[in-house]
């Protein structure tokens, strides 16, 4: 899942600016020159008043000074920008005002100059904390007294003590007024700002999470998509999904083709069942001892998790397909079960040709024994015939040519044996079948060829004999193979042995000579002999059709590589393994193992 | 195959003179192999013929005391004469056995499931042959 990406403009969500200006001009972050600009502006406008005439000039010097004080205040404010020296200036820069005022007072002599004052005193009053209203009352007594004692120290007399008291009292309560409606009014538009913050934290967050979520959307959305278009894109193979109750919900393109009906007539609107035959479907559910329908289909998938076998699927034209099914069952969201799949492949063309091949063996092989009979029949008349008896070289050629039939016979014999274990028509005659006789007539088989080729074969079995459940004939063809193979493979002057004792088996397939607690018993038959080995790199291929070691051929032994895949076979159908071991030039041993 | 049991060592005894065999098979030389097993065996052979209605007919005509049957043959296949055999009372007691290529314990079952006696794998043994020949016919009084 990849991360949801949140834009910029999410993170940086601007705090409005209306509420910036008034929160800074109350709460004191407003700068020196900002807070002074309106008393500059009176100044500006008293200074044009002078210029004008309007106002009266008594004192040249002293309207100068103050307005030359004034407006070197502001410029002061103006280039001082560090918050640490703004935060003094803050109260000095209208104490300086206020000072110019008292000095444009007496220049003038005209009390007109005194609106002067509010610029100044309402900058201060309206800086946080009391010391502004204090510092107001006090520069505005100044600023009052001021004219008072430039006028004295030049001409005494005339003095107003009354607005003396009362100019600053009214400044000092007045201020403390507005100082206060300040100081709430900042403690609101801070208010306002925090919620205005969260507010803006909450958007981003719900910015944030509606992004998610169309993130989500869409990354479902396309996982849906994909699934479908996987599912479209199989062709060959029949996708059905159904309900619980067999309704089809989901039906791909493969079904389209294999069942000739297209989606929208069959989703939602016909059971699977409806494209099986039922007659089968009945027959599974007399053999499974399940309920019949929906319930003998899915029985098996339902026990085990999953089942694969064919089925008998019918098209809409009403031709029958054999289709190889695998069903599984499906589970929603919560894991609850939610219906069940059956994904099929068509297997008519396939399973035809499998019978085509099987019955084209069958009909060699009947067809290569007929002459076969014949070959044999009619040699063994001539070979007995003690009327008119053969001579000694006549027996050994016609020898030969029996030894030869009974070869292709054998041949003939294994082809279809292998043939029937791959139809899977392989079957056993279970009986109790003696192995130690088995091993014995195994080597009485072989004794002639071993002896004429220099082998020597040791036979140890139990006395008492090993009896196995099997099939007797089959048990005597694998032995015969292990057996001849020893002999085959092994060269003048060496030795093969044929061993066979009881031993036991743990669960795990672990075989070991003495009894154990969780251990199996089993007959176990060694057949060793000190031949030419089999390369390790080709061991497991040995059991492979057809296949024929380096060995062999570089030794010219003959064999066609079928009958150790045969002993295999035999092997597995008992229930028991087929081991080896072997090593180039110094021997092998096959060892044979089966449940008692 | 119970049938199999041990034969009289003689050659020709009295028990199998004079009793008379139809050999059906629709391979001339395999037919003319079993023709000379029978005849080793000291038995007559009263009609050999190469497909499966002939050898009915001739069954039925000449009620032999054997019939040996090779299995896949044109007509009736050797199941179906042998069936057909059991079927009729005049014939149910014509001893049969039955010959084919296939071996396998499938053929053995469906060939004693039609009724046959015995059953022989080819290729067989030409002596096999002569004593499940013998074994057959000595039960039956001559």
């Amino acid at each position: 899942m990849t991360a949801v990406e949140v834009g910029p403009a999410v993170l940086g969500h601007p705090t409005p600016r209306r509420f910036g200006r008034l929160t800074a001009l109350f709460s004191g972050q407003s700068t020196v020159l900002d807070r002074s600009l309106p008393s500059t502006v009176l100044f500006a406008v008293a200074a044009l008043l002078l210029g004008t005439g309007t106002l009266p000039v008594a004192d040249g010097e002293l309207v100068l000074a103050g307005l030359a004080s004034a407006f070197l205040a502001t410029l002061v404010a103006r280039l001082v920008t560090q918050p640490a020296v703004a935060g003094d200036l803050a109260l000095v820069v209208p104490l300086v005002h206020l000072g110019a005022v008292g000095l444009l007072s007496a220049g003038t002599g005209s009390a007109g100059v005194l609106f002067l004052l509010l610029g100044p005193v309402l900058t201060l009053v309206a800086t946080p904390g009391r010391r502004g209203v204090l510092v107001a009352a006090l520069g505005t007594a100044g600023a009052l007294l001021l004219p008072e004692l430039l006028a004295s120290s030049t001409a005494p007399g005339t003095s107003l003590p009354g607005a003396l008291l009362l100019g600053p009292l009214a400044v000092g309560l007045g201020g403390l007024g507005v100082n206060e409606g300040a100081r709430r009014l900042a403690g609101q538009a801070a208010r306002i700002e925090r919620l205005e913050n969260e507010r803006a934290v909450l958007l981003a967050q719900v910015q944030t999470r509606a992004d998610e979520l169309d993130q989500a959307t869409r990354m479902l959305a396309a996982r849906a998509q994909t699934m479908t278009s996987v599912i479209d894109a199989v062709t060959e193979q029949s996708i059905i999904g159904t309900d619980r109750d067999g309704v089809i919900r989901v039906w791909n393109p493969g079904a389209e083709k294999m069942l000739g009906l297209p989606r929208p007539e069959v989703v939602r609107k016909r059971s699977i069942l409806e494209f099986h035959l039922p007659e089968e479907l009945e027959a599974v559910s007399e053999e499974d001892g399940s309920a019949t329908g929906l319930a003998a289909l899915v029985h098996a998938a339902q026990e085990h998790g999953s089942d694969v076998r064919d089925w008998t699927y019918v098209a809409a034209d009403g031709q029958q397909r054999t289709v190889s099914v695998a069903i599984t069952p499906r589970t929603d969201d919560q894991g609850a079960h939610a219906g069940w799949n059956f994904v099929g492949t068509d297997m008519t063309e396939a399973r035809a040709t499998e019978r085509m091949k099987d019955q084209f063996v069958s009909l060699i092989s009947h067809e290569l024994r007929t002459p076969l009979t014949s070959i044999l029949g009619y040699l063994e008349l001539v070979l007995e015939d003690e009327e008119q008896p053969l001579t000694d070289e006549q027996r050994s050629f016609l020898t030969t040519v029996e030894r030869n039939a009974d070869r292709l016979l054998r041949l003939v014999g294994d082809l279809l044996f292998t043939a029937q274990v791959d139809a899977g028509r392989f079957t056993l005659k279970p009986e109790d079948v003696d192995l130690a006789t088995v091993v014995r007539s195994a080597e009485e088989s072989v004794r002639v060829t071993a002896a004429a080729a220099g082998v020597g074969i040791v036979v140890d079995v139990p006395a008492g004999g090993l009896v196995v459940p099997g099939d007797a004939v089959r048990l005597g063809q694998a032995c015969d193979n292990l057996v001849s193979n020893a002999v085959k493979f092994t060269p003048d002057g060496g030795q093969v042995t044929l061993t066979l004792r009881t031993a036991w088996q743990t669960p795990d397939g672990a075989v070991y000579t003495d009894a154990r607690p969780d251990a199996a018993p089993v007959a176990q038959l060694a057949v060793s002999d000190t031949g030419i080995g089999i390369p390790s790199t080709e061991q497991g291929k040995l059991f492979t059709r057809f296949f024929r070691a380096s060995t062999a051929q570089k030794n010219a032994v003959p064999g066609v590589g079928l009958g150790l895949a045969i002993t295999k076979a035999i092997t597995t159908a008992h229930g028991g393994m087929l081991d080896l071991v072997s090593a180039e030039g110094a021997g092998t041993t096959f060892t044979l193992t089966l449940p008692l | 195959m119970d049938a199999a049991q041990p034969a009289p060592a003689a050659v020709a005894t009295p028990d199998t003179a004079g009793v008379r065999v139809l050999v059906a098979d629709d391979e001339d030389d395999i037919r003319a192999l079993v023709t000379l097993a029978v005849r080793k065996a000291g038995c007559t052979v009263v009609g050999s013929v190469a497909d499966g209605s002939a050898a009915l007919d001739l069954a039925r005509a000449e009620l032999p005391h054997l019939a040996v049957l090779d299995v896949s043959m044109p007509g009736a296949t050797g199941l179906e004469v042998c069936v057909a055999l059991r079927a009729d009372p005049a014939t149910a007691g014509i001893r049969i056995l039955l010959l084919s290529a296939g071996a396998s314990l499938e053929d053995v079952a469906a060939g004693l499931a039609a009724g046959a006696d015995a059953y022989l794998a080819k290729p067989f043994q030409v002596s096999g042959l002569v004593q499940q020949v013998r074994a057959l016919t000595a039960r039956q009084p001559a």
